[in-house]
């Protein structure tokens, strides 16, 4: 037993409750086996593969009549919806689920959301990552491509980081958030172009998928990959979109914050 | 010096019954123009309340008087709608142990999670945790998941991490009760340590006896107003007087 307090400044304790609870997130997923990091892969490889078997012999024509060049444009866009998606909906629970916690400890509750997203980063950096720096190597032969492929992906982050927060700050408020946010998954899934050629929309519809935040993301990770153009237009407006979300769902989450304790 | 000082403090806190949680209702009542703000309901009313370094003090009154709320206001965990509270000083909570674990975890992975809740560094806890275990008495449970420990062994645990690192502030909410016997006079003893080393020890109880004897002050809370604040004897004496029912001769 020491008398000295040994507690620690603000700016050091969020980065420790980050990383602790982080750890927490990723050992309690995982139960020891590292091997777990690439179930996560199982999901965009399976759906690339049924994807490929309804509807790769149509499309392919779009894709330089080549069915590997479809498996690999699917694989790219999965990869990126599934990181959102899962993402976003383990962080939306997160305030809430520590409601107990946080009438007993004062937290930074900005940590809760930040630390879920941060697992899946860094199982995304473990897992899906190194697929496509492979496939960016393969295809392009430039490993520059590879460091410049951290461009999008970050950009990546940042958004889902700032949809994490809006939602779990939401779900404080509204505890029928969850079945309302899968139709919004579903209709990010169908609206980006994932698994069909952005060319075969109608030029009607063709502004409104412009919205969709990860549709630059993904088209310029596949630039990279799969094309080795770098599209630095695509990727500012990545970023910019990105930006944007976040700084909403920073300010949402900040502005709400005060209101929690009450409703949890 | 005081080293908690609450100035007129207010709070004013939504009541949750009332609140429908739910989109769905709350889009269907604007639109239906029933839309209320929600309600909110008054916890404390203008509390006063200086505490001195050192000092010892029981928080007594009914249930939903305002008791824990005030701790919480103390610890930060809320906020005061108005009036000002000012805290010097690092403050252990110790309300209900274990409230920061993890059952799938293992013991060592949840002393240092708990203790970096509690606001230790990561590397403190784990040079501490051979020390906890010892306390905890917990040596050959520390690659166990802490849902294979008995709910006993879990308050244990949170006990001898929370006071591993003694604090400016203890904070006590009837926590009093960890485990058998044997441990409770361990507890008791550590806590006696902090209580002669100086710190300020806020605690919440209900044993009357207990404010009594080791506090040197108690603050008597009633719907959220001071109603006493002064010598421990006389507040428990007058507390028991308005509880004991008019006519019924206490056993």
């Amino acid at each position: 037993m020491t008398i000295a307090p040994a507690l620690i400044p603000k700016t050091q304790r969020f980065l420790e409750l980050l990383y602790v609870l982080t750890a927490r997130n990723l050992k309690v997923r995982y139960r020891g086996s590292l091997l777990g990091v690439y179930w996560s892969l199982l999901n965009p490889v399976i759906m690339t593969g049924v994807y490929t078997a309804v509807f790769g012999t149509t499309f392919a024509a779009y894709y330089d009549n080549s069915v590997v060049n479809y498996v690999l444009a699917a694989f790219t866009g999965l990869v990126v919806i599934s990181f959102f998606n899962s993402t976003t909906a383990q962080a939306l629970p997160s305030v809430v689920r520590n409601g107990t916690l946080l009438n007993k400890i004062r937290l930074p509750i900005g940590v809760l959301p930040l630390s879920m997203v941060m697992a899946n980063v860094f199982q995304f950096m473990v897992g899906a990552f190194p697929l496509l720096a492979i496939i960016t190597l393969w295809v392009s032969g430039n490993p520059f491509h590879v460091l410049l492929l951290l461009l999008p992906v970050l950009a990546l982050v940042i958004v889902t980081t700032g949809v994490s927060y809006i939602l779990s700050g939401l779900y404080v408020f509204f505890r029928d958030l969850p079945y309302l946010y899968e139709l919004v998954t579903f209709i990010l899934l169908i609206s980006s172009p994932v698994f069909y050629p952005a060319e075969i929309v109608p030029p009607l519809v063709q502004p409104f998928l412009a919205l969709n935040p990860l549709s630059p993301i993904i088209e310029s990770i596949r630039k990279l990959a799969l094309k080795g153009e770098t599209d630095l237009n695509q990727i500012g407006a990545a970023w910019v979109g990105s930006l944007v979300i976040a700084g909403l769902g920073w300010v949402a989450f900040r502005s709400w914050y005060d209101q929690f304790m009450d409703l949890l | 010096m005081d080293v908690i000082r609450l100035e007129a403090v207010s709070l004013w806190r939504r009541t949750q019954e009332e609140f429908s949680y739910d989109l769905k209702t709350t889009i269907f009542a604007l639109l239906d123009g029933r839309y209320r703000k929600p309600s909110k309901k008054q916890v404390l009313n203008q509390v006063d309340l200086r505490i001195q370094a050192g000092e010892k003090v029981g928080l007594i009154g009914a249930n939903g008087s305002g008791k824990s709320t005030l701790l919480k206001l103390i610890s930060g965990i809320l906020k005061p709608t108005s009036g000002k509270v000012t805290v010097r000083g690092e403050i252990a909570p110790l309300i209900e142990l274990g409230a920061g674990f993890d059952i799938d975890l293992s013991v060592q992975d949840n002393i240092v999670l708990y203790g970096v809740l509690l606001g230790f560094s990561g590397r403190t806890m784990t040079q501490r945790t051979p020390a906890i275990l010892e306390f905890a008495e917990l040596n050959e449970y520390s690659n166990m998941p802490v849902k294979a420990l008995s709910s006993g062994m879990v308050a244990r645990l949170g006990f001898a991490i929370a006071t591993e690192v003694q604090p400016d502030i203890l904070i006590l909410d009837e926590v009093l009760s960890v485990g058998d016997e044997r441990f409770k006079n361990k507890c008791q003893q550590r806590l006696e340590r902090f209580w002669r080393a100086n710190s300020t020890v806020l605690v919440v109880s209900h044993d009357l006896d207990y404010v009594r004897r080791s506090c040197d002050r108690v603050c008597w809370l009633d719907r959220g107003q001071v109603h006493f604040n002064g010598d421990p004897r006389e507040g428990s004496t007058r507390y028991l007087d308005t509880v004991q029912p008019q006519g019924e001769v206490p056993r």
